[in-house]
């Protein structure tokens, strides 16, 4: 397995350095807001649209290519033959993804963690702000490199497109307007179950 | 040699509801290096691919190793080495790379012979598998199955791509260290003299259909082809069941039979030829005679 994840992780290599690079500039940004506090909030409300817009796409493509490249240079068709089976194959795949919404995520928790602490809002916050919003924010991110996945694994390249534009412009004013709520957990949970269950079952079955 | 490696029971496969196989059943024990013969499309490819999981059945059941084709373990398929007819390796990877993945991916890993094998077939190890020429990506195709120390080698057209050396070099190597231990091959080519040179049973399919499943002395003995010289006319029929094959010319009539016996014999006699000379057949010919067999199988367990 832990073959499978290095490999997983060497091929997609591009990826997780921009979730790093996408983190560290966040992390700079934030850093450097909190110290000017009154344009914080204003500039948060400009930049979160298409933050979110960006790391949606981002973890879509991610999903879409790593699936996309395994079928068309038939990766799967030969770690299949050695000593490993599919459902492996699918695993190690589902775990780098994680690892590259982490990536670009604990950082910025870790930051924002640390910012409340040195700078508290004058208004009171719930002990565990932090730790929900980021619990949202994952599941969002994993949501849609899960859409990803499945959207990669279909051969027709219009539905790769357009799903990945549906996906965005679903879940973007879904944030909006429900914010990181227990409602966007929920329904992001949803879509995680239906889109992990639908990729599975399509590719431990395809013939490769 | 008791223990069945192989387990092909009923097995049908259509695609796009075409019939491909059709009702297939084979046995192959351990030890029994297996030829699979067929003509382009009669679904050689089809039953390995089926065998390994990486394709579904339409009916019926295949096992490999004892375990079922669909629900073959990771451990299991560390004991199977499989060269595919299109060599899917992963192309832009360099082949110390892959060669690294698949030993991190193998259940054991023969360096020794490995080396031997790289050095035998001058394998770049820093080039990329796209640029290897189609020769050199069957040899490391090859030379990873191998490695693995498999105790089931699955060659699906394996030396396709090779030359004549390679050929040769390959076919002695597979020879020399799988059948010493007792291990088991199935081998499909279009090179009969290969198959002829190597296996010791042979399967043939025609028509979707396993139309000889046999050892390949018996099938020597079974196919005849025969130059009948009469007195006068030849005849035009003999009445004869399983006739593959005739040709009339004059007083000479050829026949190829199946399924040839001393009823056979005797009732070919009570035409009185002048002489009966039996000519000497290849496995090529064999095979192009029994695909056009379509009804009347040639097995022997």
């Amino acid at each position: 397995m832990f073959t499978l994840i290095k490999r997983e992780i060497e091929d997609n290599i591009a990826y997780f350095a921009a979730a790093a690079l996408f983190s560290t500039a966040l992390v700079i940004a934030v850093t450097s807001l909190a110290y000017n506090a009154e344009e914080l909030s204003e500039v948060a409300l400009s930049l979160s649209i298409p933050i979110i817009v960006l790391a949606i796409l981002g973890f879509s493509a991610m999903g879409a290519s790593q699936m996309y490249t395994d079928k068309t240079r038939k990766i799967s068709a030969l770690l299949s033959t050695l000593r490993v089976t599919r459902a492996q194959i699918l695993a190690a795949r589902i775990v780098t993804g994680i690892l590259t919404i982490l990536i670009l995520l604990v950082p910025l928790a870790v930051t924002a963690a640390v910012l409340l602490r040195l700078f508290p809002p004058p208004y009171p916050i719930y002990p565990h702000f932090v730790s929900e919003i980021f619990t949202a924010v994952f599941l969002t991110g994993f949501a849609c490199y899960c859409l990803g996945l499945q959207l990669g694994w279909n051969s027709n390249k219009v539905i790769r497109v357009l799903g990945s534009i549906g996906s965005t412009a679903v879940i973007v004013p879904l944030i909006v307007i429900k914010g990181f709520g227990a409602c966007t957990v929920i329904i992001m949970l949803l879509l995680i179950v239906a889109s992990l269950t639908r990729t599975w079952q399509k590719f431990t079955s395809t013939p490769l | 040699m008791s223990d069945t490696i192989i387990k092909i029971q009923n097995l049908a496969k259509y695609f796009d509801g075409r019939c491909v196989l059709d009702g297939i059943n084979l046995n192959i024990p351990q030890g029994c290096i297996y030829g699979l013969l067929g003509r382009n499309g009669a679904g050689k490819t089809t039953i390995i691919r089926i065998l390994l999981g990486l394709d579904s059945p339409t009916r019926g059941r295949t096992s490999l190793l004892g375990a079922d084709s669909a629900k073959l373990s990771a451990r299991t398929h560390g004991r199977i080495g499989y060269v595919a007819e299109a060599h899917n390796l992963i192309q832009n990877y360099k082949v110390s790379r892959l060669v690294k993945l698949c030993k991190d991916l193998s259940l054991k890993w023969n360096d020794d012979f490995f080396g031997r094998l790289i050095e035998a077939f001058r394998l770049p190890m820093q080039r990329r598998v796209k640029q290897l020429s189609i020769g050199m990506r069957a040899q490391l195709n090859l030379s990873l199955a191998m490695a693995i120390d498999p105790e089931l080698l699955i060659l699906d057209d394996p030396t396709l791509g090779l030359d004549t050396v390679a050929r040769r070099q390959f076919l002695e190597l597979a020879v020399d260290l799988l059948q010493k231990d007792g291990r088991t091959i199935l081998f499909c080519s279009h090179i009969l003299s290969d198959v002829e040179r190597i296996a010791d049973r042979i399967g043939i399919l025609a028509a979707g259909k396993l139309i000889v499943d046999c050892p390949l002395e018996e099938l020597k003995k079974r196919v005849k082809k025969l130059r009948l010289i009469f007195p006068e006319h030849a005849p035009a029929n003999l009445h004869m069941t399983e006739i593959v094959n005739q040709q009339l010319q004059g007083r000479e009539l050829t026949i190829t039979v199946a399924n040839w016996n001393q009823q056979k014999q005797a009732f070919i006699e009570t035409f009185k030829p002048e002489s009966c000379t039996e000519i000497p057949m290849s496995l090529e010919d064999m095979f192009i005679e029994c695909t056009r067999l379509k009804s009347t199988p040639i097995t022997n367990t």
